[in-house]
């Protein structure tokens, strides 16, 4: 990661300080040590001149993103994260206590620690195009501690802050764009982005030092009851990071801002080094690293797919069918035995996209409309043999074609597929995509996928064509687990309880409901196939367990079966296990994954 | 028959000037938000024009490529948040560029087809070297259509030099220093707080605001000058203390027609009299703006002594000293660029041509007079010449 500096240039009397890590902005600017010295630098240089305001800014693109996450998995004491948010505070506090008017300047992203720096500030301009402000670090289980917590609710009101702070991050890190930051009134001027520094440099000639009117508090409690609520709902007591959070805005109510920063502090110290906040870290990385190019994918240029088929046109058809005419703008055509399903599909997916979209898809009953598809998806009923009929008459009209299927649990070579693509449900909002290559698969047909998977905008994760690929597997060995707990006398309830208490999004009897109780037994049966003694049809009976134990088999379940997909080298790396669990299952951030179980961190 | 409609020139602004390559302070920022720069600044200065009036956009460059592609006059017309209703284009005329823009919007509006054009022009010669794309002809060299010399413009300096013997060396730089003295005094009072808009621009150093030419040299010597290694012959007598460096810049101007003017209430400040283009041999490029100049006095029908005041181009001391040994007119005289010239400030190819027309405007205002003069000489051996009529 490329050093952070503080620059300053004089604009007449203006100190005009840019934070730039000397990077393009696919580098984002960060908050490392290194940034703090140029920072001290700079402070220093602006507590001893004769300035009649600053404006701090950011590189092209990118105000400044926060604080750096590869320092934060080496904080190892409550002693370390104590100092390094102390630090922070100090430093913030200075930029606070200039005695001229000073403006951030949110030029782009403006994350974290970068947007404490500017609630530091006396006020913020922001170009209109910027999309990405917000505080994600309760997504990672920890709270924005340089100020974050006591300056928002200060500038905003407790309900605005709460939702920036706390409820934001627990719906998939949900980001505001500028004018969501402007209507919250977290920045105090939206500007065109043609001209913005030179505007934001009038904006802060023009700016006179003035105290800002107090919020208003008077819905306080009924605020944090709500929002209390919803973070139960959504991570059910199994990382304290949400709740911390909204008592520190509650807080900022009655205390000094000296006082809100030491209880900042006392917080980092303990939500810091605490496994919840260090599997996060890990866990975020890891899933970062899954957006980019795997080592093991073949060196071959992709093919340009310009027509894609369909096989089917039920529900998961008609969702596929729908993002990849949304993505990648082709003519798609779909094929069902039921003429009138076809027209359903056909009907549900010209609503969801553009007119010229709508011309360019089409469907019917027959064969021959998959002639010249480069790309044929099948996503019929979850039966061997007619997979194999259906890819069997595809290949006969479309013999260039990728046959792809979006089988989750059969083999895809037995089937005659070429590669598995397997997306999940729902797919419009499940990132993931399985990859599944089998001994036959072609490097072309290999880079094919992958391609495309990226230009739908998901992260693809290569595996091998085995029973369940990564994630049925592993959720279905969970699934194991559970029904022998039900078999033993626990109430569904309790089996619902104990993993939502792991932070999961939902409870397994909802999601069995959701994927079907039919498909489910399907997907078990495969497995047993191969694996009888872990994946028994019947549950064996045995003594009741608590909810504890309930967990620690889940997991346990979970960390035994990764070791066997590592084995079987079904995936190459360790972290890709993770990464399924994260994008495929819904899995929090927190849990880190399954390879080491729940709070034991590679090192 | 129809009538031509007058043409008055409302308003010029520009970008500073900065050094071309990497230690200059346009490196890091692209040549069409340059342009847009000095686009939106033209505008927020004349908030009587409205926006949609805008005829056409014309723009120059000499390198219409990168980020001087696409059609500038449009490309940046759009960049700058005109509606797109209002149509551009882009024109080349190498450093007459920015002239041409005004002459070719003029023609527009003295024709019927535009009420109000936006001319202008950029040049980022960081990014453009000058020639850096250019495929040379052959044929030029082979069948000797033009002596070789005449594609580097300092060498056709020196031609100027062996074909006047009278314009020494010595007279360059003296001419060079008084440049630099009238630009560093011109610095001083409103001349360029009122035609240059300081602009804020992303480097190594992080943002910064370019507001002066990078040029400037208030500290020159007759004595440093006269040190300076001649840069395109040995025993030359071309350096870079009298000529113009390379340089990265963007000009932006209005112009409307007479009736335009009274309906909008706009105050112009200069009526466009007469212009001309004229050719010469290539390897004396520098001497295109005498006959030019002789064209536009003659359409005119004016001599020399009528004109108050001449802002020439000063891509070379040389070139200027022969236009005023061949026209007569004295080196040091008071009318000729009295705000110094493309020696200090930099000469940025096809921006400019508004430079020169902005200043004649501001200067004509402040030292009265009636008419001026605005030339520069142009690659491949080219002069152009616009005179003015003040209406301030």
């Amino acid at each position: 990661m490329a050093d952070t500096v503080f620059k300053l240039n004089r604009a007449g009397s203006v100190a005009l300080v840019t934070i730039d890590n000397g990077e393009d902005y696919r580098t984002p600017t960060t908050l490392g040590r290194s940034a703090f010295e140029s920072a001290v630098a700079v402070i220093d240089e602006l507590e001893r001149g004769d300035w009649t305001a600053a404006v701090f800014t950011g590189k092209p693109f990118v105000f400044c993103v926060g604080a750096d996450i590869d320092e934060f998995t080496k904080v190892r004491s409550p002693e370390e994260a104590l100092e390094g948010t102390r630090a922070g505070h100090g430093l913030f506090a200075r930029i606070r206590a200039l005695p001229f008017p000073t403006v951030a300047a949110i030029n782009g992203a403006c994350l974290g620690g970068g947007l404490e720096l500017a609630l530091h500030c006396d006020a913020r301009t922001i170009a209109a195009d910027v999309r990405h402000v917000g505080f994600p670090e309760v997504a990672l289980s920890i709270i924005p501690g340089w100020g974050g917590t006591q300056l928002l609710p200060r500038l905003v009101g407790p309900e605005a802050a709460a939702k920036v702070i706390v409820l934001n991050p627990l719906r998939q890190n949900k980001l505001l764009t500028a004018t969501e930051a402007v209507e919250l009134g977290i920045a105090d001027e939206l500007i065109a982005p043609v001209e913005f520094v030179d505007d934001s440099l009038a904006y802060a000639r023009s700016l006179s030092k003035s105290e800002r009117p107090d919020p208003d508090w008077s819905e306080l409690d009924t605020v944090m009851r709500k929002a209390r609520s919803r973070v139960e709902d959504a991570v059910h007591g199994a990382t304290r990071a949400p709740y911390v959070a909204l008592d520190l805005i509650a807080g900022a109510r009655d205390w000094p801002l000296e006082e809100g920063y030491a209880a900042e502090e006392q917080a980092m110290a303990e939500l810091m080094t605490a496994p919840q906040a260090q599997a996060s870290a890990y866990a975020f990385t890891v899933v970062e690293r899954r957006s980019k190019r795997p080592p093991n994918l073949p060196d071959a240029k992709p093919r340009l797919v310009q027509k894609i088929g369909i096989v089917g046109a039920g529900l998961m058809a008609t969702q596929l069918a729908t993002l990849f005419l949304k993505r990648l703008e082709v003519p798609v055509v779909l094929r069902d035995i039921d003429q009138s399903r076809v027209d359903d599909a056909l009907e549900s997916i010209r609503g969801e996209v553009k007119p010229f979209l709508a011309t360019i898809v089409d469907g019917g009953t027959g064969w021959e409309q998959f002639s010249g598809c480069d790309l044929v998806l099948e996503a019929v009923f979850e039966e061997l043999d007619v997979k194999r009929e259906v890819l069997a008459e595809v290949r006969t009209v479309a013999p260039d074609a990728i046959l792809a299927t979006n089988t989750s649990s059969l083999s895809v070579e037995e089937m005659g597929a070429d590669v598995g693509l397997h997306f999940f449900n729902p797919v419009a909002m499940m990132p993931l995509v399985e990859i599944a290559r089998t001994s036959r698969t072609t490097d072309e047909q290999l880079a094919t996928a992958w391609d495309v998977v990226k230009k739908l905008r998901k992260r693809g994760v290569l595996v091998a064509d085995a029973p369940g690929f990564v994630v049925n597997r592993l959720l279905t060995r969970m699934t194991t687990v559970l029904m022998e707990a039900i078999e033993s006398g626990n109430t569904v309830d309790e089996v619902d309880e104990a993993i939502l208490s792991l932070g999961m999004p939902m409870a397994p009897s909802v999601l069995r409901e959701m994927v079907g109780p039919a498909v489910a037994q399907h997907v078990l049966e495969t497995m047993h196939q191969s694996w009888p003694d872990r994946f028994p049809l019947t549950p064996a009976p045995g003594e009741r367990r608590t909810l504890e134990q309930i967990r620690e088999e889940a997991l346990a379940a979970v960390a035994d079966e990764t070791q066997h997909l590592l084995a079987e080298g079904v995936v190459d790396d360790p972290a890709d296990v993770d990464a399924c669990l994260i994008l495929g299952a819904g899995w929090p951030l927190f849990l880190g994954g399954a390879v080491t179980g729940y709070g034991k961190i590679p090192v | 028959m129809r009538e031509a409609r007058e043409v008055f020139f409302v308003d010029g602004v520009r970008t500073p000037f900065g050094k071309a390559g990497p230690k200059g302070q346009f490196w890091r920022t692209r040549a069409d938000d340059m342009a847009v720069k000095a686009v939106r600044e033209l505008l927020r200065r004349n908030p009587e024009i409205p926006p949609e009036r805008i005829g056409d956009v014309v723009l120059a460059a000499t390198a219409q490529v990168g980020d001087q592609g696409l059609t500038l006059g449009r490309d940046v017309a759009l960049l700058a948040g005109i509606p797109d209703t209002v149509p551009g284009f882009a024109v080349d005329r190498m450093c007459a560029g920015a002239l041409t823009a005004i002459t070719a919007a003029a023609g527009e509006i003295a024709f019927g087809a535009a009420d109000v054009a936006l001319a202008g022009g950029v040049e980022h010669m960081g990014h453009h070297p000058m020639g850096d794309d250019v495929d040379f002809n052959p044929r030029f060299v082979s069948e000797r259509l033009i002596d070789e010399s005449a594609a580097v413009m300092g060498r056709t300096a020196e031609n100027l030099h062996d074909r006047f013997p009278a314009i020494t060396r010595e007279r360059a730089d003296a001419f060079a220093l008084a440049s630099q003295q009238r630009a560093a005094a011109a610095w001083a009072n409103g001349v360029m707080r009122e035609t240059v808009v300081p602009m804020a621009v992303f480097t190594d150093d992080g943002w910064r605001v370019a507001e002066r030419d990078e040029f400037l040299r208030a500290d020159t010597s007759l004595d440093g000058l006269a040190a300076l290694k001649p840069a395109f012959r040995a025993g030359g007598r071309v350096t870079a203390g009298n000529s113009a460096g390379l340089t990265d810049g963007a000009t932006a101007a209005f112009l409307a027609a007479e009736d335009t003017i009274g309906e909008l209430g706009l105050a112009p400040k200069l009526r466009l009299v007469a212009y001309a283009y004229a050719g010469v041999e290539p390897h004396l490029m520098g001497i295109g703006p005498v006959p030019a100049t002789k064209r536009v006095l003659e359409q005119a029908g004016i001599g020399l002594d009528d004109i108050d005041l001449f802002e020439l181009n000063e891509p070379f001391a040389a070139q200027v000293l022969t236009w005023c040994d061949e026209l007569g007119v004295a080196a040091d005289d008071s009318r000729l660029n009295p705000y110094g010239g493309a020696i200090a400030c930099g000469h940025p190819l096809a921006a400019t041509g508004v430079r020169l027309v902005a200043q004649l405007a501001y200067g004509l205002r402040e030292r009265g007079g009636k008419y001026g003069l605005t030339a520069l000489c142009i690659g491949m051996g080219m002069g152009a010449a616009i005179l003015w009529e003040n209406v301030q």
